[in-house]
């Protein structure tokens, strides 16, 4: 009796830990300030804090991975600036304006971008961008007083400035909030791995890499009605509303990359093609009727495979002549 | 007589002077255009790539830009990333004739540059930037935020020691 008591008594405190969520600190074994500071007294916290705020100079060309205060400072009239901010997949960017000393009036600018642009190429694409092109450049002289922090809608943002005389000078102090349901995603990396979620919503969603690589698709479920194909009359993915489209080309704007391959069917991989561009995407249309998911990996193509490729590929678009 | 020969040579000599623009498309640190993106190179620092110009490309995004000059300096010695930068900058302004094509009237076609934007979704500010460039960037950003992980790691550690 005594044992029986003892089990059920075991039995209603394990459950307790379970739906109070314990068992999660269990699990977490990464060093996170978040998870640290809650054991620390505000002291401490205040001065691990100062220790943690990266900061440094800001170049006139610039890319970031860091969360921090960057700052610019011309020691001569810079006209052509410009930084890249880049995230992990899944979270986005924030700029704030601090300490700004430019002169507007005199043409110096600060204006950030939502996305990358390139040789006249925006990423995202119109076409996969919420916002018109226009309203993606926040110039902080237009309203900066107004909205001193701008938020990016994926993990990649840009900002242009100019100044015209030496000692102007900006901090920008960059954050990286999470997002919890990533669509447009530049990687940061060669190789890796990604799965891709659009849970029933109608947009199309793109992951580039900005390298030619291999990739392979593990998964791929589309939530057509049945797994069977649909009769169709015409062929391919045309007419589909949910599918997956391989893209390469040589510039950053998806909408001006030629298709490699359509994949309108669920499957369990894995499928593999290498494309030989500059810049691969893996794009993913959704009616927004169903949870459309793809996982896949990627790694970077080596010389000798690119060589194979050009010598054997019938159509080698993405090789300049 | 004479005057043929003369005049004959004289084309002759301005037809076949060696072009910049050829000098630059065959320099080693030329840009490979999508045939290779070098992954060997990509794991040399960016000092080794130096003197890759870039330019901000303001006005009509349709314009297309001069080709990229680019010239091959010689390796420095040491890691230090904002020289190599001034370095292009330096470079950047000595060919005043072509950023000025790109900068002038920037103020006039600012306006319009906007309109033309919004009719034609060409951005107005574009940066002209190999993707080679690019990805060595990538790279050093990269590194550097495994550098600041390990750096912030480091003193939480030592912070907790004490």
């Amino acid at each position: 009796m005594e044992g029986t008591f003892r089990e059920q008594l075991f039995f209603i405190v394990l459950c307790l830990s379970v739906l109070n969520g314990d068992t999660r600190y269990i699990q977490e074994n990464k060093i996170s300030p978040e998870g640290l500071f809650s054991l620390l007294n505000s002291e401490l916290k205040r001065e691990i804090q100062d220790e943690l705020i990266y900061s440094r100079p800001l170049r006139c060309l610039d890319m970031v991975a860091l969360e921090g205060q960057f700052t610019f400072t011309a020691d001569r009239p810079q006209l052509s600036c410009a930084a890249f901010f880049i995230a992990e997949p899944n979270q986005v960017i924030t700029v704030e304006y601090d300490s700004v000393d430019i002169d507007c009036r005199g043409g110096d600018f600060i204006k950030v971008f939502d996305g990358w642009v390139m040789k006249g190429e925006k990423f995202p694409s119109s076409q996969d961008h919420s916002l018109p092109l226009m309203e993606r450049y926040v110039d902080y002289c237009d309203s900066g007083t107004v909205r001193r922090t701008v938020r990016s809608s994926q993990n990649v943002a840009m900002v242009f400035f100019r100044v015209h005389t030496a000692g102007s000078s900006f901090t920008l102090t960059v954050r990286k909030p999470v997002n919890p349901f990533p669509c447009n995603i530049i990687s940061q990396t060669p190789e890796g791995s990604f799965t891709m979620v659009i849970p029933q919503q109608h947009r199309n969603c793109s992951f580039s890499i900005i390298y030619p690589v291999e990739i392979k698709i593990a998964e791929l479920s589309l939530g057509h009605l049945n797994s069977f194909p649909i009769k169709k009359s015409l062929p391919g993915c045309v007419g589909a509303g949910d599918f997956v489209e391989l893209l390469g080309g040589n510039g950053m704007d998806t909408s001006k990359m030629l298709p490699v391959a359509d994949l309108c069917y669920s499957f369990n991989g894995p499928a593999q093609m290498k494309i030989s561009c500059d810049n691969t995407v893996v794009r993913m249309v959704s009616s927004g009727r169903f949870v459309n998911r793809v996982a896949f990996e990627y790694r970077v193509l080596d010389r000798q495979e690119l060589q194979r490729i050009k010598e054997n590929s019938v159509e080698d678009f993405c090789f300049n002549g | 007589m004479k005057l043929n020969y003369f005049v004959t040579t004289v084309v002759l000599l301005v037809a076949f002077l060696p072009r910049y623009e050829c000098r630059a498309i065959d320099s080693s640190g030329s840009v490979q255009r999508a045939t290779s993106p070098e992954p060997d190179a990509l794991s040399l620092p960016l000092l080794t790539r130096l003197g890759e110009e870039y330019y901000i490309r303001l006005g009509n995004g349709n314009r297309n830009p001069a080709a990229s000059k680019l010239k091959v300096m010689n390796p420095e010695s040491s890691y230090n990333q904002a020289l190599q930068l001034q370095l292009t900058q330096r470079l950047l302004q000595s060919n005043v004739g072509n950023i000025s094509r790109f900068i002038s009237g920037f103020a006039n076609q600012l306006d319009d540059s906007a309109e033309r934007g919004r009719r034609s979704d060409d951005p107005p500010i574009s940066l002209d930037l190999t993707f080679h460039m690019l990805r060595q960037m990538m790279e050093l950003s990269r590194a550097e935020q495994l550098h600041q992980q390990a750096h912030s790691n480091r003193k939480m550690m030592e912070m907790f020691g004490k």
